[in-house]
């Protein structure tokens, strides 16, 4: 979940409640659903949140949600654009994996350190979050001033910066913390950030590149150039986004155009020029939707005036107007929606562009709801009567356990990943093998630790693991388990077989196979089904004092004393009589 | 008059006008000194004897005073080097005479500390001058010590001298409490009219049943105080006690058990839980995926429908994500991260038939997730699911439903943290007050299904749902501090045993 760092000083001067207390701000920030996590050596919050309103990655977006929520701001709010000055246009070069551009220039903006800080930590929260690590998109902040349009070129009708697709090894710039010109290639073999994000682009066969009339100066989503670089003397910025869908990269420059509108910077559109068309961004057209009142007192289990509703959708910063049929909306307030002749009421929410997270009408039921506040509702028991009951197979492994407990086994509890080490080598099994245990393993693609790089296709060997982890505790160690075991199948829809086994270690100095088979016995009369141990030959058992478990009639497991090889492979210095057969069998 | 053995023949011992000792009557009857004492307690219980009580003091060598016996205590050993130096008539550099006494280590300070105190000379600027008319022959630390090597009684020696070798270590005092036994008169008297040893018995046996003769015997006692040896029985495992208990307290609130695979298709898991394909959770990072071959069936129509929710979204209104979306993926096997793919596989209609409201479902299984292994995070842990559906469900029967099941657990004071999650709407961070420490904290995630993961699903009324990792609650529960000491291979034995078990 993000974790956005946010000064209280800035809070106070950016909602003009300059008296408001640090403890005030953190009851209404938790009522926002931002839960603080702690501070930083300086002082600002570090607030945790839901990974939705990405709007509120910067303290100008939590400033703002926090003057909703005092009712100092209403309604849908849009910064005033300018028409644009610059173009950018895109090549029919540019890579085909990332085809798409957005942007906007920013003038007039007033960036101080804390504001430029803001800035950094904005862009790199979003792309953390919904630029997805800057593979969907990713945002690139220049100082315009040091970039040159090509409106004096004759050809030229204003200003314009091209995207377009670069050759790695082509031309060169100078990245940001780079002392030298460099090439793309060059860029993602050496420089620090190249190759963080390297991945990203290494399978282009070109690279993209953001060129003006002096050449390359951004290597989007890698690094920009150090020609353009922001500082805090900055005035005029060029942002732009590039990335794998344009509706992500539009939201993103929202974003950050709403942050910088609240430092009082004014936004400028450009123009995206496509082949296949001309977008004017940034787009800040207002969305809309529909949701019924009833639906809204449905779910949140109250009664509302249309009043409240509209009241409560303006502190949420949206705007609502009673949706007349499938017509236009109606004022709000001065309705006859309110009369009992109303057939059903609906209002029409626009939505503001920074939103990133309406899909649906409920996402807007959920906004009055917090508005309201969810912790004023009254909690109810649901008047509605289901009959409760176990799962035929719960029920089964409890009862077997509490047999199992009856004869004196400690109840084990372990992890059904293991590895193949633990589940056949150190048990002397062969993979593949027919006995108990060699079944082929179900293996995670591309494990993160040895230890930990199948599903285990018997029980015993963990049962084994409890006992070598456990050589300094008082014996007799006597553990059982049921639980899950696996094998690859193709034949089974998931592929892999799930089966639940009882498995039973008796690790005491006197410990035989009579020890095994006298509890075995006692456990299949509890269940009332019929044993017989005809002699096998498995490979982590003393031969001749191996047998199989066969229950009414089935072969469903195994009985012995484990092999010396085996309990000396786990540093056991006892005998162990062990048993495992499949759960079903006493059904 | 019948007594047991014991007593009998500790009265017969013991003498009305000399004292004799515990030890001295042990001798004489062969009895276990403790036995003596017992016996003696409970006669004079009866008024028989009197039993008088003293201590001895007894002083021992330690190894270091058996040392300076035989080398002599260390200032000693400097004094005589002092004189030999000639230190008596002028000042002699210390380190001169240090190193002629043959003195090294700790010793060397002992002997400066203990010099000064004894007035055997002075010490000034490095150099040492020598009392020489102090006896060192006859120091008196040197002679208790003898003594004792001796075997000599040293009940005579002066008290201060003493304190000072047990303070310096070189002698061990102990205390012990001696007990001597005098028959009282009413002893006297039993003995002149004569006692009879009862017959008594260590255990009762079939053949005295049988026969009768329990009723001629008397028990020895046993000390019922002492301790009985270690016996173990077999204990359900802390975590399953815990999962019971979580299942009792759903069934009773008419909840229904769901069961399903581990290994499951992503589509089961994530796609009908309206996660988009790109969200972070389900990178190969978070997830385990199997190495196996795609999942072979998947109900065609509700991929379909499935898979515009998540391009399109659902109703006249609704949006799809921005974010690429492939069937492949989707029949992708992994081991589920959230037993919500259960929840997603009955609500389907695919598990155990189409459900008519109102129904309510619950799970406690296992899931997996790709975590870093630490107290408080296994990469497999039980979670506990749970769903209500019916029609025109509420926010506020949601609020209701966890409070009271959590209360069933002790813990009060629920507050729900408006939250995200893709398949919820509204969400709730659940926050509750911890039975003992008061502090508040996390105990759930829940909400409300959306339209985009009950449409495609053919569900048209409400559904409401919650989870909650078991392990948490048992923290809260028992204060365990390391998860992995109960669950996993590397258990603590020990541990398990000595877990209270739950109520």
């Amino acid at each position: 979940m993000p974790v956005v760092d946010v000064h209280p000083d800035e809070l106070r001067r950016l909602t003009g409640h300059e008296d408001k207390s640090d403890e005030s701000f953190k009851e209404d920030l938790f009522a926002l659903g931002l839960e603080f996590e702690g501070e930083t050596e300086d002082g600002a919050f570090q607030l945790e949140f839901g990974p939705d309103r990405l709007d509120r990655l910067s303290v100008e977006g939590v400033a703002r949600s926090l003057r909703y929520q005092y009712g100092d701001d209403r309604g849908v709010y849009v910064p005033k654009t300018n028409d644009p000055d610059f173009t950018f246009t895109v090549d029919e070069s540019v890579p085909e994996e990332r085809p798409y551009v957005t942007g906007a220039i920013i003038r007039g903006v007033d960036l101080d350190e804390d504001a430029l800080d803001s800035l950094i930590q904005l862009q790199e929260k979003l792309h953390a979050t919904m630029g997805r690590k800057r593979a969907k998109g990713a945002i690139g902040i220049h100082d315009l001033t040091m970039i040159q349009g090509d409106a004096l070129r004759e050809d030229s009708e204003g200003n314009s910066i091209t995207y377009r697709g670069v050759d790695p090894d082509g031309d060169t710039f100078v990245p940001l913390d780079g002392d030298r010109e460099m090439t793309p290639a060059a860029v993602l073999a050496e420089h620090q950030t190249g190759k963080q994000y390297a991945g990203l682009v290494s399978e282009y066969e070109r690279y993209p590149a953001i060129y003006d009339e002096l050449g390359l100066f951004s290597f989007p989503p890698v690094i920009n150039g150090r020609r353009t670089e922001v500082s805090t003397e900055s005035r005029e910025l060029l942002v732009e986004l590039t990335g794998t869908d344009q509706w992500t990269i539009d939201r993103m420059c929202n974003i950050v155009c709403y942050a910088l509108a609240a430092r009082g910077a004014t936004i400028e559109e450009v123009e995206v020029e496509y082949e296949s068309g001309t977008l004017v961004r940034p787009d800040f057209e207002v969305d809309t939707k529909r949701v019924s009142h009833e639906r809204i007192e449905t779910m949140l289990g109250v009664e509302f005036e249309t009043r409240e509703v509209a009241d409560l959708f303006e502190r949420s910063g949206l705007g609502a107007a009673l949706a007349d049929d499938d017509e236009g909306g109606a004022g709000v307030g001065t309705d006859a929606a309110d009369g009992d002749d109303a057939e059903e009421t609906v209002y029409e929410v626009s939505i503001p562009p920074y939103r990133v997270d309406v899909l649906h009408p409920l996402d807007l039921v959920d906004d009055v709801g917090r508005a309201y506040g969810f912790n004023e509702l009254d909690p109810r028991y649901p008047n509605v009567g289901t009959v409760g009951g176990r799962h035929e197979r719960s029920r089964l492994e409890d009862a077997v356990r509490n047999s199992l407990v009856g004869l004196g086994f400690e109840d084990m509890l372990n992890f059904h990943m293991t590895s193949e080490a633990e589940v056949q080598e150190r048990m002397g099994v062969e993979a593949g093998s027919e006995v108990l245990g060699g079944g082929d393993p179900a293996e995670i693609t591309g494990p993160y630790s040895e230890d930990y790089t199948i599903l285990r296709t018997w029980a015993l060997p963990s049962l084994m693991m409890v006992l070598e982890n456990n050589t300094h505790r008082a014996y007799p160690q006597d553990l059982a388990e049921i639980g899950l075991v696996a094998e690859r199948d193709d034949s089974v829809n998931t592929r892999v077989k799930e089966r639940r086994h009882v498995a039973g270690v008796l690790a005491r100095h006197d410990a035989t196979f009579e020890d095994a088979k006298a509890r075995l016995q006692t456990l299949c009369r509890d269940f009332a089904v019929d044993l017989e141990t005809p002699p096998t030959e498995h490979p982590s058992f003393i031969d001749g004092r191996a047998a199989s478990v066969v229950v009414d009639g089935e072969d469903v497991g195994v009985v012995g004393e484990v092999h010396p090889r085996v309990l000396v492979e786990h540093d056991l210095e006892l005998p162990v009589a062990a048993f495992e057969f499949d759960l079903d069998a006493l059904r | 008059m019948k007594l047991p053995e014991s007593q009998v023949a500790v009265l017969n011992a013991a003498s009305a006008t000399d004292e004799q000792t515990v030890g001295d009557l042990a001798d004489e009857t062969g009895l276990k000194p403790e036995t003596v004492t017992q016996a003696a307690f409970e006669l004079r219980e009866e008024g028989y004897v009197a039993v008088e009580e003293r201590t001895d003091v007894d002083y021992e060598l330690t190894e270091e005073g058996r040392e300076y016996v035989e080398d002599g205590l260390p200032e000693v050993r400097l004094y005589r080097a002092a004189v030999e130096a000639g230190a008596a008539d002028s000042a002699a550099p210390m380190g001169q005479v240090i190193g002629a006494s043959g003195l090294g280590g700790p010793a060397v300070d002992i002997a400066l500390a203990n010099f000064g105190r004894k007035g055997y000379g002075d010490i000034d600027s490095g150099e040492l001058s020598a009392d020489g008319d102090a006896d060192a022959g006859e120091d008196p630390e040197s002679t208790v010590l003898a003594a004792l090597a001796d075997g000599q009684s040293v009940d005579d020696a002066d008290e201060a001298t003493l304190e000072q070798l047990v303070s310096r270590n070189l002698v061990d005092r102990r205390e012990e409490t001696v007990r001597s036994v005098t028959l009282t008169d009413e002893g006297v008297t039993l003995l002149m009219e004569g006692v009879e040893t009862a017959e008594t018995v260590d255990r009762l046996t079939p053949e005295m049943l049988a026969s009768g003769e329990w009723e001629d015997v008397e028990f020895t006692e046993y000390n019922v105080e002492a301790d009985a040896p270690e016996t173990r029985g077999g204990k359900t495992h802390i975590l399953r006690q815990t999962a019971d208990r979580v299942k009792d307290v759903l069934v009773g609130m008419g909840f229904q058990e769901m069961q399903g695979p581990h290994a499951d298709a992503d589509f089961w898991i994530n796609d009908c839980l309206f996660m988009p394909q790109d969200h972070p959770a389900r990178t190969h990072w978070d997830r385990f995926a199997l190495d196996v071959p795609p999942i072979e069936d998947l109900p065609e129509d509700l991929v379909e429908r499935v898979e515009d929710a998540h391009r399109k979204g659902v109703g006249r209104d609704g949006d799809g994500y921005h974010s690429p979306w492939s069937e492949d993926f989707a029949r992708a096997i992994a081991l589920r991260g959230h037993t919500t793919s259960l929840s997603m596989r009955y609500l389907s209609g695919h598990e155990v038939g189409e459900l008519e409201p109102p129904q309510r479902y619950f799970s406690v299984e296992k899931v997996y997730r790709n975590d870093t292994l630490d107290p408080t995070h296994l990469l497999e842990f039980y979670q506990i699911e749970g769903w209500v559906m019916a029609d025109d469900l509420s926010v506020r029967d949601l609020m209701g439903t966890f409070e009271e099941f959590y209360a069933q657990f002790g813990i009060t004071d629920i507050q729900f943290k408006p939250h995200y999650n893709p398949y919820t709407e509204p969400s709730f961070e659940l926050f509750g007050r911890h039975p003992e420490t008061g502090e508040l904290i996390e105990i759930g995630n829940s909400g409300m299904f959306r339209d985009e993961v009950l449409e495609p699903l053919g569900v048209d009324c409400d559904v409401m749902a919650w989870g909650l990792a078991l392990e948490r609650l048992l923290m809260l529960m028992y204060g365990f501090d390391d998860i992995r000491d109960v669950h996993g291979t590397m258990s603590d034995i020990e541990l398990l045993r000595e877990t209270e078990v739950l109520r």
